[in-house]
């Protein structure tokens, strides 16, 4: 039972860490690119997005050269005594990598959608650019950003291709669920497979309900918080 | 309270633009700024604020220099101690009515706490809009008198030296505009602090202006001295 | 109507794609890529007319494919275990399996050898953190490696500083670009790449390393794959073999 309850752990605590950096990376980003106005915004935005639609093995490949042993960050790390390659914050790190793009695209588009009329009143009214930002534009961007974060988890948690590449299969160390599953169905033991399917789905199911109740879809609830746009 | 407006600001493209280029001082307590829209008022009043950045000129407000192209000054809106109200009254949907109006009172990066009291300054405000039944409200379930009147009471609480109002009586419906109308008026009479109007409205400048400036087509066309009617 | 014609058409396109006349389909251990790509060739220049395709990975995930029923007509396999297993599942004619080629496992380090690692007994230092073998699950290179280090002794230390690898091509990747300290790999393989990592010693196995080789047992397999495997059996077909590092079984 062991073999299963590992890779599940590993794999939360994997995911929870990946969607934190990507989350976070995400909004600063997105935040930085809807305040830029320059033609070049859309080059970054398209240039960031690309691990989302490069292969997974291919940005398994790319983080490899950039972070192995002999990569040009790789040697920088290892002579910090940081090492990516096949240790845990390297799954990590892949999965961030392929889980950003979300957090970003639903940051961006939810912080351009602020009225920014919002934003004016407050500056006027005296508070300083950050503290409008924490008060009234993220506040207000949340519930775009939260789905995007949702799917940010939801793809992090799946991960494979790259994480395989940069963290390899590692029992106890970097196998996750989808990993092990792999692994399971290589050495043709099927019952493990079945098991590893199982958790796996039966925890997908959950993060859903869970992602349900958290952001309700339909009525906004008590809170008004459609920002009314004015005719003017 | 002198008031002294000389900038000029090119917006859109180079051929198809719009030039802006309002000139005019006063020292009237109570200023109109009167025209058609699209003549450039609310930019104009944006500029005052420090919401539109002018290509060149200057921006004067009871002597003190707000923006000057010459001397490279350009105090940021959150320094510039006015307060501004918004044709549609920008109140923070997110917020309750106590937060809103407690908003310019705190610096920090979190928002009054929803059931704490505001401050002093905040409380006079709220008495005297007759406002204290609807601080744990949101801005959605409000009416228009109400929002304006929280708007007010949020944009006074800051203790401003200068009123912008942006056709503030315009999203109303005629029978409370009337009403509206005059309350503002009221207002005018008790606080200290001077006013600049924009509005397209001219019952809105006999009533609430002592001065009034016509602009069309980005630039002041003339100016008329009102006597105001009891 | 017509939508229901496209359907049926491209539907009957996927159905009809494995039966191709003249082709004949190897699956066989990753160690043999480079010298069964050759004979591949060789073959096809002397008989026009057919194609050989290959597909490699790890002994036991290339015949879980057969078994779940890859259209493969000839199975190699780098140990007599996976055979034996493919004969127990009857995906394989065990009339016709056959010993082709004999190898050795060697234990490998980067070109620079940065650990210094000169023998087995160097493998226990402790600056020596990661060690690269094939998962012996389902790696043959991986089982031969567990075995021989049983039988010297060093196992455990191995086991503890293990990196496993899905197939021994990757085990050779991971020493060639120093991501281990150390890899455990077939001579052929490590010949493939004598430039980037290093031979240090020859690891003795307690079974010899001997490949099988076997028609799979299927309907519909390619009638030249019987004579695609004598090929491989005669004198030009064991000279690419030997070039490759591959001795006589």
């Amino acid at each position: 039972m062991n073999g299963i309850w590992v890779p599940l752990w590993l794999s939360l605590k994997v995911a929870g860490w990946a969607t934190v950096l990507a989350t976070v990376s995400g909004i600063a980003i997105a935040w930085g690119l809807s305040r830029w106005s320059s033609r070049w915004c859309d080059v970054v935005d398209a240039f960031l997005t690309l691990p989302m639609v490069l292969p997974p093995t291919v940005t398994g490949y790319y983080l490899l050269v950039l972070f192995g042993r002999r990569g040009w960050l790789g040697e920088w790390l290892q002579s910090h005594g940081i090492e990516l390659v096949f240790t845990w914050q390297g799954a990590v790190v892949a999965a961030a990598v392929v889980a950003f793009p979300m957090v970003l695209k639903a940051a961006r588009a939810a912080f351009l959608d602020v009225d920014h009329r919002l934003e004016q009143a407050a500056a006027v009214l005296g508070v300083p650019p950050t503290a409008v930002f924490f008060r009234v534009s993220l506040p207000l961007a949340m519930r775009g950003i939260l789905a995007g974060i949702l799917l940010a988890f939801a793809r992090a948690l799946g991960e494979f291709g790259a994480t395989l590449m940069v963290a390899g299969n590692i029992p106890g160390r970097t196998q996750t669920l989808s990993i092990a599953i792999y692994e399971a169905v290589q050495a043709g033991n099927d019952d493990t497979a079945n098991t590893l399917v199982l958790v796996t789905s039966a925890t997908c199911v959950a993060i859903l309900c869970l992602a349900s109740w958290l952001v309700p879809s339909g009525r906004s609830g008590r809170r008004g918080r459609s920002s009314r746009r004015s005719a003017s | 309270m002198s008031l002294l407006v000389d900038i000029e600001c090119r917006l859109g493209g180079d051929d198809d633009g719009f030039l802006l280029r309002p000139r005019w001082r006063t020292d009237a307590r109570r200023v109109a700024l009167f025209g058609p829209s699209g003549s450039g008022k609310s930019l104009t009043m944006q500029a005052i604020a420090g919401l539109l950045r002018p290509d060149r000129g200057r921006i004067e407000v009871a002597g003190r220099v707000l923006f000057d192209s010459e001397t490279d000054v350009d105090v940021p809106p959150r320094d510039r101690r006015l307060a501004y109200l918004f044709q549609d009254y920008a109140l923070f949907p997110h917020l309750t009515v106590r937060q809103n109006i407690g908003f310019g009172l705190r610096r920090g990066w979190l928002n009054l706490h929803g059931r704490r009291d505001l401050p002093e300054q905040a409380q006079r405000w709220v008495q005297a809009f007759g406002l204290v039944t609807l601080l744990d409200r949101y801005p959605a379930e409000l009416s228009g008198g109400q929002r304006q009147r929280v708007a007010l009471a949020r944009a006074l609480s800051t203790d401003p030296g200068l009123l912008l109002l942006d056709e503030p009586l315009s999203a109303l419906d005629a029978g409370l505009k009337a009403r509206m109308r005059d309350e503002l008026a009221q207002l005018q009479r008790d606080i200290d602090i001077p006013t600049v109007l924009i509005t397209h409205d001219l019952a809105d400048v006999r009533v609430l202006a002592d001065e009034v400036f016509h602009i069309a087509h980005g630039e002041i066309q003339g100016q008329a001295e009102q006597v105001v009617q009891a | 109507m017509k939508i229901r014609t496209w359907v049926a058409a491209c539907a009957l396109t996927f159905v009809a794609l494995p039966a191709f006349a003249g082709e004949i389909l190897v699956s066989a251990a990753a160690s043999l890529t480079n010298a069964f790509k050759e004979l591949a060739t060789q073959y096809e220049s002397a008989h026009p007319g057919t194609k050989v395709l290959t597909t490699f990975g790890a002994s036991d995930v290339v015949l879980r494919q057969i078994t779940e029923g890859a259209p493969a007509d000839i199975f190699a396999s780098a140990d007599q275990k996976a055979m034996d297993k493919a004969v127990e599942a009857k995906a394989v004619d065990p009339a016709t399996r056959v010993n082709f080629v004999r190898n050795e496992v060697v234990l490998v380090v980067p070109a620079d050898n940065p650990r210094g690692i000169a023998s087995l007994d160097d493998l226990k230092k402790s600056d020596v953190t990661r060690i690269a073998l094939g998962n012996p699950a389902s790696v043959p290179v991986g089982r031969y490696t567990q075995a021989a280090l049983e039988k010297a002794g060093a196992w455990d230390a191995v086991k503890a500083r293990e990196i496993l690898g899905q197939n021994v091509r990757q085990v050779l990747s991971y020493v060639e670009r120093g991501e281990v300290d150390a890899g455990f790999v077939f001579a052929t393989d490590a010949a493939i790449m004598k430039d980037k990592v290093k031979v240090i010693q020859t690891v003795d196995t307690p079974t010899p390393v001997v490949y099988p080789i076997a028609l799979v047992q299927r309907d519909g397999r390619a009638p030249e794959a019987a004579d695609f495997l004598k090929f491989l059996m005669s004198d030009d077909g064991q000279a690419v073999l030997a070039r490759y590092g591959f001795a006589k079984p």
